[in-house]
């Protein structure tokens, strides 16, 4: 059980120019389950290994419970990683493989023993014990990983992706597993993931990272209402946000035939972006109106029928060019392909950011 | 795209944090499990091979140890000009050719037999590999003996035996004789041809099937499949095997000792070695022969060491 | 491994994980004679040798082969008992390639991990380095080591045998343990640092037991060439420390009739190698690929 504290924890390879991790300042509190999200490349997984002591620090520190351990090795850290691709010891039965860590710290056999067959059975493991990794399935060997985990009652839990080799059914089931033993165990988490999904149900907090830059860390409600700007705007949700960069006028932003009202000072603080403002809405928070109600008419490409309710992809000519919508509807009006239906962004629901540096306003 | 943060200033080249005595100590780390195998293999393979350089610039024949001087190029000069030595090198060249090309053809061959599952592939397979795990030298004695003699060998009592069921005269050839390289070109082929095989089974067997099947759904015949698909991803095997095989048949000793005392023209370059250095004592000679064999090898392993590099292609530094 | 495992199946598996095979041609059968009867032209000459050992010197000798003499112990009797016993040369390369084969594991394993999980700046120069040391000819050391062993009295001692087998099989166990080594998942390594493990821990915990099999394959290989091993023998080498081989060489220009033991002979000192050879196939390939090959 403790704090977490990145401050300005940069990495640099030899001979790459960008960081891969730039001056990465992040607090975590003790037991909270904080998710590190991202497109491939963006630095979550290397900082989610400085943590572990498996990659260098180049600059900055890394403090687990208030204690730098930029340069200690990873045993000396007090923390256990469950890995990608589980990294279980092939020649070891799943007992030996959750007890491999006690030994090595001298525990004695009887409580070695007991906090294995207690992770066994959290985590359902009980008669697989004497198994080795080859016997056992892609489901269990990840709850062997985790297993492994979970006896060295750390400080700190690491999670690198420990979901992406499961299949869909199995993903979704075991995430919720995941969230529930961290409820339960109180342990700091640190979970990396690029499934944006996985991400907002998963995580107290969620930090957001793209070229090694941390965009923001929030709760998920906040990145989903506040996202501090274009490239969270469109990262988090799916469908990801309708993202316009439209002429700024003196009322808001002219997007088609409408006029989106923005407040006095988020059209001064846009003034500076050119004569134009980026707007973006949720295919959630867009309705399907009438003709005659103003909205701007698109031509339906596609209607992906997800049984409660539909998103419907099409496209329109914005300034004179083809742009692409997603309007999420309900099972009454739905549209069928080919159609011209009309679309309208619910009012307080536009989020507007400035046109050059994408940050909200 | 723009992004939220501010960008901080361009991360050039700032000296990293960590001290610069935990790097040396490191790397030092890293070497030492290395140290061990690499001074032994300097002082044991590197130090003679010195030695061998210096003698060669010697005059120093063993019947007349009183007579040890320097003797330049002398020893070279011998060596280069010596018709024995030419044909050493020659024999050398056209021995190992031969056993690595028709081994790899014919390993090739088998192997492509061997790969479909037929009823006792396992067994054949065995029978296979037979030929290699005999003693080289025992081998060598088989052929020579119990195979090529002219009186009692298999080869002419087989003749006999086939000629006997048309009731005619056999030829009875004395094989050594009157082939004598070729003799012992038949016998390493017969030794090496099952690893040439192993190697590309190996190869064949790791092809992937959905390029092939593809192919197949295209309209590709079995000889256009070969020819565009197995052969270039056995490239790397055929010249695993090619350069392997060489490496050892170049240096082969045992065959030509055994089977023909490297006599009738057979003498390859460790044998003329062997004989100038323990027969006739001339040690100057010998290591100057050495000498001019490495340099030899040396040129020629400079091209098969590229050969190797391509199979270091994949590979990432960890 | 259930069907819910999404580790991608490798094309030469069909989804159960079974062996995918090519389907046959229509000319299978012909090809399988022709498979059998390559097999036993091959395997004839070894054939040849263990029936010929068991035959008698005057059955072994004549023309056309009497292939079906009554077996008899003759060959073998006069390769134990007549003339010089075999025992002491074989007992001696026993020793050589053993020992040999002992210490060149002890230096190869460590060398190899420090080309591949912890490599130094230069592995791949140290890794041409080793193979060179292979491609020369050993022909240029022979004369230096005979001298060194003249000067020094180990001429005839097999200890000088066995630092010279280990010199020349250090450079093929080392690319083979650097391949195997190379195998080892990184994430393994990682997970046992995170669980604590030191160096030696690791090796001793860890590594070893997943490059079991690629040691039994060096060992294997190195046990061979020892054993094979003729040139250095029979010049290194007088009576006491006589390797099989080099007593072998004793019926290179024989007289007479000696056929039966001649086999008898051939097939004893080629026994080990044999059985090694046989029991490990497997193994053996990988080896003679220098562990490039699985």
């Amino acid at each position: 059980m403790a704090t977490v504290s990145y401050n300005k924890a940069t990495r640099i390879y030899a001979g790459q120019e960008r960081p891969a991790v730039n001056e990465l300042d992040l607090q975590i509190g003790d037991g909270e389950f904080l998710v590190l999200v991202g497109p491939s490349g963006c630095g979550k997984s290397t900082s989610l290994r400085m943590l572990a002591g498996l990659e260098d620090v180049d600059r900055g520190q890394i403090l687990i419970d208030q204690r730098d351990v930029t340069h200690l090795p990873p045993k000396s850290r007090d923390i256990a990683m469950v890995f990608q691709n589980y990294a279980l010891y092939p020649h070891m039965t799943v007992y030996e493989n959750m007890a491999f860590a006690l030994k090595l710290r001298k525990t004695s056999k009887a409580e070695i023993d007991r906090r294995v067959k207690e992770a066994a059975q959290l985590l359902q493991l009980d008669e697989y014990l004497s198994r080795k990794p080859k016997a056992l399935s892609g489901g269990q060997r990840q709850r062997v990983a985790m297993g492994r985990a979970i006896v060295r009652e750390p400080q700190v839990f690491l999670m690198d992706e420990p979901l992406s080799n499961l299949d869909a059914k199995l993903r979704v089931q075991t995430r919720s597993q995941i969230a529930t033993l961290q409820a339960k165990l109180g342990i700091t988490t640190v979970y990396v993931t690029h499934d944006q999904v996985e991400a907002m149900t998963m995580g107290h907090r969620v930090a957001v990272m793209l070229d090694g830059v941390l965009q923001q860390c929030d709760t998920p409600r906040a990145l989903y209402d506040t996202p501090q700007n274009v490239f969270v705007a469109g990262f988090i949700g799916s469908p990801a946000m309708n993202i316009k960069t439209v002429p700024l006028s003196e009322q808001g932003a002219s997007f088609a035939q409408m006029i989106l009202p923005m407040q006095r000072e988020q059209i001064a603080a846009a003034s500076s972006g050119g004569g134009k403002v980026t707007i973006g809405f949720r295919p959630e928070a867009t309705d399907l109106v009438g003709p005659h109600e103003g909205g701007l008419p698109i031509v339906v490409d596609l209607v992906e029928d997800l049984g409660s309710d539909a998103n419907v992809y099409g496209h329109a000519a914005l300034d004179g060019g083809s742009e692409r919508f997603v309007v999420r509807t309900d099972r009454r009006g739905m549209p069928s392909m080919g159609e011209t239906v009309f679309i309208k962004p619910q009012p307080n629901h536009v989020h507007a950011f400035h046109a050059t540096n994408g940050n909200r306003i | 795209m723009t992004l939220a943060v501010e960008k901080p200033g361009p991360g050039t080249a700032t000296p990293p944090e960590r001290p610069s005595g935990a790097r040396r100590a490191s790397a030092w780390a890293r070497r030492a499990p290395l140290l061990p195998a690499l001074v032994f293999m300097i002082v044991v393979t590197q130090l003679p091979f010195v030695a061998t350089l210096v003698i060669s610039f010697m005059d120093w024949n063993a019947y007349y140890p009183d007579e040890i001087g320097f003797a330049g190029f002398d020893n070279f000069q011998r060596v280069l000009t010596d018709v024995n030595m030419r044909d050493a090198v020659w024999t050398t060249i056209l021995l190992t050719a031969s056993v690595v090309i028709i081994s790899l053809l014919l390993g090739l061959g088998i192997a492509l037999l061997l790969d479909r599952s037929f009823r006792g592939r396992g067994a054949v397979r065995t029978m296979m590999i037979a030929p290699f795990l005999v003693v080289p030298v025992a081998a060598a004695l088989l052929w020579k003996h119990a195979l090529y003699n002219p009186e009692y060998g298999l080869f002419n009592g087989a003749l006999t035996w086939l000629w006997g069921l048309f009731g005619a005269d056999p030829p009875q050839p004395d094989w050594i004789s009157s082939m004598p390289l070729s003799a012992i070109v038949a016998s390493l082929v017969w030794q090496w041809t099952p690893f040439m095989m192993l190697i590309l089974l190996a190869g064949l067997q790791s092809r992937p099937l959905d390029v092939i099947e593809a192919a197949r759904i295209d309209g590709a015949t079995s000889w256009q499949i070969f020819t565009n698909m197995t052969l270039p991803h056995l490239r790397q095997y055929l010249e695993l095997g090619g350069l392997l095989g060489s490496i050892y048949v170049v240096q082969n000793f045992d065959a030509v000792f055994t089977i023909t005392s490297g006599g009738l023209g057979t003498a390859n370059l460790p044998y003329a070695v062997y004989q100038t250095f323990y027969n006739a004592h001339d040690y100057g000679r010998a290591s100057a022969a050495a000498v001019v064999v490495v340099i030899g090898t040396i040129i020629i392993a400079t091209f098969a060491l590229r050969t190797v590099s391509s199979l270091f292609r994949e590979e990432s530094g960890r | 491994m259930s069907v819910t495992d999404t580790a991608p199946v490798p094309a030469t598996r069909t989804e159960a994980g079974e062996p995918r095979k090519p389907r046959k041609p229509r000319s299978g059968a012909l090809l399988s004679l022709l498979a059998w009867v390559v097999g036993i032209l091959f395997v004839l000459p070894v054939v040849w040798m263990v029936l010929t050992s068991f035959h008698s010197e005057a059955a072994a000798a004549t023309n056309p082969p009497s292939v079906f003499a009554p077996l008899t112990l003759e060959g073998y009797r006069s390769f134990f008992t007549g003339g010089a016993s075999p025992w002491p040369p074989l007992l001696n390369s026993l020793t050589a390639s053993v020992i040999s084969t002992i210490i060149v594991l002890l230096l190869a394993i460590p060398a190899a991990y420090a080309l591949s999980i912890r490599p130094v700046k230069k592995w791949t120069d140290v890794l041409f380095f080793f193979l060179s040391t292979k491609m020369l000819p050993v022909v240029a050391g022979l004369l230096p080591l005979y001298l060194f062993a003249q000067n020094t009295r180990l001429l005839d001692n097999i200890w000088l045998l066995i630092v010279f087998y280990t010199s020349m099989n250090l450079p093929i166990a080392v690319w083979m343990m650097r391949s195997f080594l190379s195998e080892v998942p990184v994430e393994m390594l990682e997970a046992a640092s995170v669980d604590g493990a030191g160096l030696a821990k690791t090796l001793r915990s860890v590594i070893a037991p997943v490059v079991m099999p690629g040691i039994a394959a060096t060992a294997l290989i190195c046990f061979i060439f020892s054993w094979n091993e003729l040139l250095f023998a029979r010049v290194l080498t007088a009576t006491v420390a006589q390797t099989a081989p080099v007593f072998l060489t004793s019926f290179v220009t024989s007289q007479g009739l000696f056929l039966a033991q001649l086999c008898a002979a051939a097939f004893v000192v080629s026994l080990p190698v044999l059985v090694a050879g046989f029991a490990a196939q497997d193994k053996l390939v990988q080896g003679l690929s220098l562990g490039s090959v699985k």
